[in-house]
This record gives structure tokens, C-alpha cells and sequence, in this order.
């Protein structure tokens, strides 16, 4: 494996990355097999992100499948969060980043100039570490969305209301106090909050953070179980420093690690179904990681 | 290493467990806090003394007429101050007029661009307006505007009390605006919400709080001020709203045409009239001039008053009790 390293970075001096061989950058991949009936809903292809000098992915490639969760795995500062932020170009937002590689939703590559990222950003919603409700009524949280798209009719956005905190397991809880702010919620049901809002602009791909790293254990029940009643409509990935909750709830598990301590860029090192992944990795390193020998 | 503990140990409990070092130690706390009291009531004897002194002096001379009625010819007793406090009111709506739009949009770029060169520009040049004596801003206001038009004006004064307030409300502001936390902005982003949109309809509302009681501070110190008027409002006894209203009506004029007859007159203002009354060798204008301290000092604690209960209640209904 070292020698693979060193190999890369001397290649790496004297080419530019986006000429980097495919197979010597992408550890090992069982990805999903691609087929008419599960589709591949993101194809991540050579992918290299920097904030400013400091190369924080490198040259990453995997597919995505439809209707399944993905969990992204790995150490702290292994650019999980970086990664999961490329896919809505949430990374835009920091000064100084700049892309290499291509990121297909569907067919079209979301990282071409003249993409439209408000379009990219209501296909692919988020769901952040914290639960982060805006200070309005839970009523004016999930519709925020919707208004953004110019939807300003009252029965469109209640039915629309209605429907997103009932996919997000919330709608029992609150229908009678949806003009209470929606500060007032617990941390959990702030966090469903935050799904039903992400719910209401009816996205493809689902985004999420760590999202119940902040919660309690019932908590974190109450989310895992939503996600699976929402992988049938939607595509799940969700980054998550709690190995038991990725095998617990993902169908594929990719599993990163910076490449070496002094550059710090993060890689792919094994990506796969889960049940391999936790039970029969390919790789040292991975079984190292799921077996909490170090990370 | 394990020896020497119980050394230690032996000291420090001769030392904690005597019954002198702890009286010592009790009377050391209460001399202290003797020192603090003494000094905390030496601190707050102006306050109340200024408080006092001025209802004591001026409390007396308050009644509707001083509120209701223009001044009185000099050296006759009675009248009231109404031209001050219309002339303060449309001053102090003027300098919102003036400072709050571009110190609100200013602070929300210095907050999200502190780095460029305008953010820096803006920055240092709040610093050093926020130190500006407030005499100067109103040569500035003169030789701006007073010196153009030809004349003193209302319009003019709301200018130099909007440059007053401008720091104070750019610095609150933008204080505000980084204590909204990151990922509220990011949430409103990742719905698509572009930038501004972000800005307006999640940060501002989640920071409103803060930013009015920044404008209402602000507001309050401009109210209170003299210096920058007298170059610019100049003053005007006989500044009556109602009575330029009814001429402007009765000649059929439009409501612009009256607004502009409104702030183009010069104007007085509570600390003005003060200031001016209490010069005057009439008994009935420095009492007067007690009176006008009184109400200023009670309008400007009353807006101070207000700031906090308004933006008490606001916290109470977003956290939803």
C-alpha cells in the first residue's frame, strides 16, 4: 500500500492529478452493478477538491445506487463531510475551492459551468449535524422551500405541509401547533423538522450530515427508521461516525481515509454492500477501521 | 515525589485549619467586598444625583401646555416646548431614514466579506467615525449641505444625526449578524435559497433582535445630541407642523410640496431648545430648560426601556413560550 502512496506522490509532482490512472487513486471498489432495474443515481468520477493550496479529496471515484443508503465511514478530518458537501455543491460556499473531475446526478454532470445550483441544491436536500430550524413557525420552516420555487398558494402548501412532516414521521406530533415556532421542539423533532423540510421541495437525493450525532439513543431510533421508509422514494447517503448505525442502516458503505498525514487528502479506500464491508473487507486498513483498532 | 505530599499537605492544613487563618481570611472577604459596595454606590451617586436633581428642578414645570403649546414671547410665563418636540421627532425620523438602510446592508457585508477590501475600508472607517467629535460632524453636515442649499434645515440635521449613527448601528449590527449561527445560513442554502434571499429572510429576521436594539441605541444617543444641530437644524421657535400643514392644505398643495416645506425650515430639538433656554437670563426659560432635560431624559430611557421589552417578548415568542 505504501509504495501505491509513494508512487502517487511523485506522480502527482510531475502531472497534474486529473491524468493521475483511475485504478492506482481508488483503493478498492465492489460497487453496485449497474442495471436497468436500480440504476445508479450519482457516478462520482475522478473527483478532486481543494481549499485553495491544500488538496482535501483526492481523485475520488464511486457510483451511487438508487433508492439505497449509502454511509460514508471514516477517521475524523477524512473529508467525509467535504465529499457528502460536493455532491450539492454546498462546497461552493467556502472561498477558495475548486473542483477537478466530474459528478453525474442522472446524466448531467453537476459541476459543469452554467449548472444551475439552485436546481442541483432542490434535487439533492440536506440534513445537517445539527438540527438547525430556521426561528420561524414549524408551518414556515417546511414551506420555506416551496415558497423559494414560487409556490405561494394556501391549500398547495398545506397539502404540501401535511405531506412532508408525514414522510418525516412528524406530522402526529405537531399538527396541532404547526404556527408554534419551531423552537420549541425537542432536538429530535427538530432534526424530523429539518427532514420535512428538506422533504417539501420534493428531492431525489437525500443528504445526511451526522444527523443524529446531537440526539439521544430514542432519538436516533426515531430518524434510522424514517430513513428506511424513505429509501423507497429517495436516495439516502448519509455520513455517520457511528459504525454500528452505518451497519445498522446502509445498503453500501464507502469507507475514507486521508492518504498520508503530511498532505492530509482524503481518499477512497473500500467501498461496497455493507454486510462485506462490516463482516469481510478486502482491505487491512478497512477491517482495522470497522474493528476499532485505531480511528 | 510520593514523599513530599504529606509535607505539603501538613503545611496546608496548619494553614486552612487554624481558627486565625480562617478569621483572617473572613475578614479580608469582607473588607473586599466593603470596598466593592462603597465604590459601586460612588459610581451610582451621579446617576441617581442627575436623575434627581433634574425632576427636582424640572418636574414641576411639566404639564400638557408644555407639551401642546409653541413657546411664549420672552419673559412671559406659560407656553410649552411643542416646536422642540416636533422638531426632534422629525429629526430623529429623518436619521432612521438616513442611517438604518445603509448601515444595516453595510454591516451585513462587512459580516459576510470581511476580508475584501471594501469589508476592511468599511470597518476602519466605522472605527474612526465612531470617534468623530460629534462638533465636527456637523461642520460637515454645514459645509455639505447647509453651505449648498443656502440655508439651515431640518433636512440638513437629519443628515449629520444619521453620520452620528451610522457606527453604532453598523458595529451592533454586524455583531448580530455573526452570532447567527453558520448552519442556519446553510440550511436556507441547501433548500437552493441563493445568497441573498438567505440573508433577508433567515439571518435578518434571526438577528433582528439585536440589530434594533443597535438602532434603537443608536437613536437614543443622536436624540440626545446638540452639537451637530447647531450647524445644521439650527433651531426655530416658531416650528409648528400643524400650522404648516393647514397652510399647505388650505393652499391646495401637495402632500410632497408640504413635506418639503416641512424640511427645508430649520428646527429645533429637545437638547437644543436646553441648550439655548438655559443661556437666556429669563426665570421662565430656565425653568423651561429644567423641564426639557427632564422630558429628554425621559424619552431617551423610555426608547432604552422599550428596546428591552420589545426584544424580550420577541425572544420569548421565537423560542415559543
Amino acid at each position: 500500500m505504501f509504495t501505491k502512496l509513494d508512487n502517487l506522490m511523485t506522480e502527482e509532482k510531475s502531472r497534474p492529478p486529473l491524468m493521475m490512472p483511475l485504478a492506482l487513486s481508488q483503493g478498492v471498489t465492489d460497487a453496485p452493478e449497474t442495471n436497468p432495474e436500480n440504476p445508479n443515481k450519482i457516478e462520482i468520477n475522478d473527483f478532486t477538491l481543494y481549499y485553495g493550496k491544500f488538496k482535501a479529496l483526492g481523485n475520488l471515484s464511486m457510483t451511487i445506487p438508487k433508492n439505497k443508503i449509502t454511509a460514508i465511514i471514516g477517521p475524523s478530518g477524512c473529508g467525509k463531510s467535504t465529499l457528502l458537501r460536493s455532491l450539492n455543491r454546498m462546497n461552493d460556499l467556502v472561498p477558495g475551492v475548486h473542483t477537478e473531475g466530474k459528478i453525474f446526478l442522472d446524466d448531467s454532470d453537476i459541476y459543469v459551468p452554467g449548472v444551475d445550483v439552485v436546481d442541483v441544491r432542490r434535487r439533492v436536500g440536506m440534513v445537517f449535524q445539527r438540527p438547525n430550524p430556521f426561528p420561524k413557525s414549524i408551518y414556515d420552516n417546511v414551506t420555506y422551500g416551496p415558497r423559494l420555487y414560487g409556490i405561494r398558494r394556501k391549500y398547495e402548501l398545506d397539502e404540501m405541509v401535511e405531506n412532508a412532516l408525514r414522510q418525516a414521521a412528524l406530522w402526529d406530533e405537531v399538527r396541532d401547533k404547526l404556527h408554534q415556532s419551531a423552537m420549541a421542539l425537542s432536538g429530535g423533532q427538530q432534526q424530523r423538522l429539518c427532514i420535512a423540510r428538506a422533504l417539501a421541495v420534493e428531492p431525489e437525493v437525500i443528504l445526511m450530515d451526522e444527523p443524529a450525532s446531537a440526539l439521544d439513543p430514542v432519538a436516533t431510533l426515531k430518524i434510522e427508521e424514517l430513513m428506511q421508509t424513505l429509501k423507497e422514494t429517495y436516495t439516502i447517503i448519509i455520513v455517520t461516525h457511528n459504525m454500528q448505525q452505518a451497519a445498522r442502516v446502509s445498503d453500501f458503505t464507502a469507507f475514507m481515509m486521508i492518504d498520508n498525514p503530511q498532505n492530509r487528502t482524503g481518499k477512497l479506500v473500500e467501498y461496497g454492500p455493507t454486510v462485506q464491508i462490516f463482516t469481510n473487507p478486502k482491505l487491512q486498513q478497512t477491517e482495522d477501521y470497522v474493528t476499532g483498532r485505531f480511528g | 515525589m510520593i514523599e513530599s505530599i504529606p509535607v505539603t499537605t501538613t503545611i496546608n492544613r496548619r494553614q486552612f485549619h487554624s481558627k486565625a487563618g480562617y478569621q483572617r481570611r473572613k475578614m479580608t472577604n469582607v473588607v473586599m467586598l466593603s470596598i466593592t459596595g462603597f465604590l459601586t454606590i460612588l459610581a451610582l451617586v451621579p446617576l441617581f444625583w442627575i436623575v434627581g436633581y433634574v425632576i427636582h428642578k424640572g418636574g414641576q414645570y411639566i404639564n400638557l401646555d408644555f407639551f401642546t403649546h409653541m413657546p411664549r414671547p420672552l419673559g412671559m410665563a406659560g407656553g410649552g416646548v411643542l416646536h422642540a418636540i416636533e422638531g426632534t421627532l422629525i429629526l430623529t425620523i429623518l436619521a432612521i431614514l438616513f442611517a438604518v438602510p445603509p448601515g444595516v446592508l453595510a454591516a451585513f457585508y462587512v459580516a459576510y466579506k470581511p476580508n475584501t477590501p471594501l469589508g476592511i475600508a468599511v470597518r476602519f472607517g466605522t472605527d474612526v467615525l465612531a470617534g468623530v467629535p460629534s462638533i465636527v460632524i456637523g461642520l460637515f453636515g454645514y459645509a455639505l449641505i447647509v453651505k449648498n442649499q443656502g440655508h439651515y434645515s431640518a433636512l440638513a440635521g437629519g443628515i449629520a444625526l444619521a453620520i452620528l449613527m451610522l457606527p453604532t448601528i453598523i458595529r451592533t449590527t454586524e455583531e448580530m449578524i455573526k452570532l447567527v449561527p453558520q448552519t442556519l445560513r446553510e440550511g436556507s442554502l441547501a433548500l437552493g435559497a441563493p445568497e441573498w434571499k438567505t440573508a433577508l429572510s433567515v439571518t435578518l429576521p434571526a438577528a433582528s433582535n439585536g440589530i434594533i436594539t443597535g438602532i434603537l441605541l443608536g437613536i437614543a444617543r443622536a436624540s440626545g445630541e446638540t452639537a451637530p444641530l447647531l450647524f445644521t437644524a439650527l433651531g426655530n421657535e416658531s416650528f409648528e407642523i400643524g400650522k404648516i400643514v393647514q397652510g399647505g392644505l388650505a393652499g391646495h398643495q401637495s402632500i410632497f410640496t408640504i413635506l418639503g416645506k416641512i424640511l427645508e425650515q430649520p428646527v429645533d430639538s429637545l437638547p437644543l431648545t436646553l441648550w439655548k433656554y438655559a443661556q437666556q437670563p429669563f426665570p421662565e426659560r430656565i425653568n423651561q430648560a429644567w423641564a426639557s432635560a427632564l422630558v429628554l431624559m425621559i424619552l431617551v430611557l423610555s426608547i432604552n426601556i422599550l428596546a428591552r421589552i420589545w426584544v424580550q417578548v420577541r425572544t420569548n415568542r421565537m423560542q415559543g413560550k
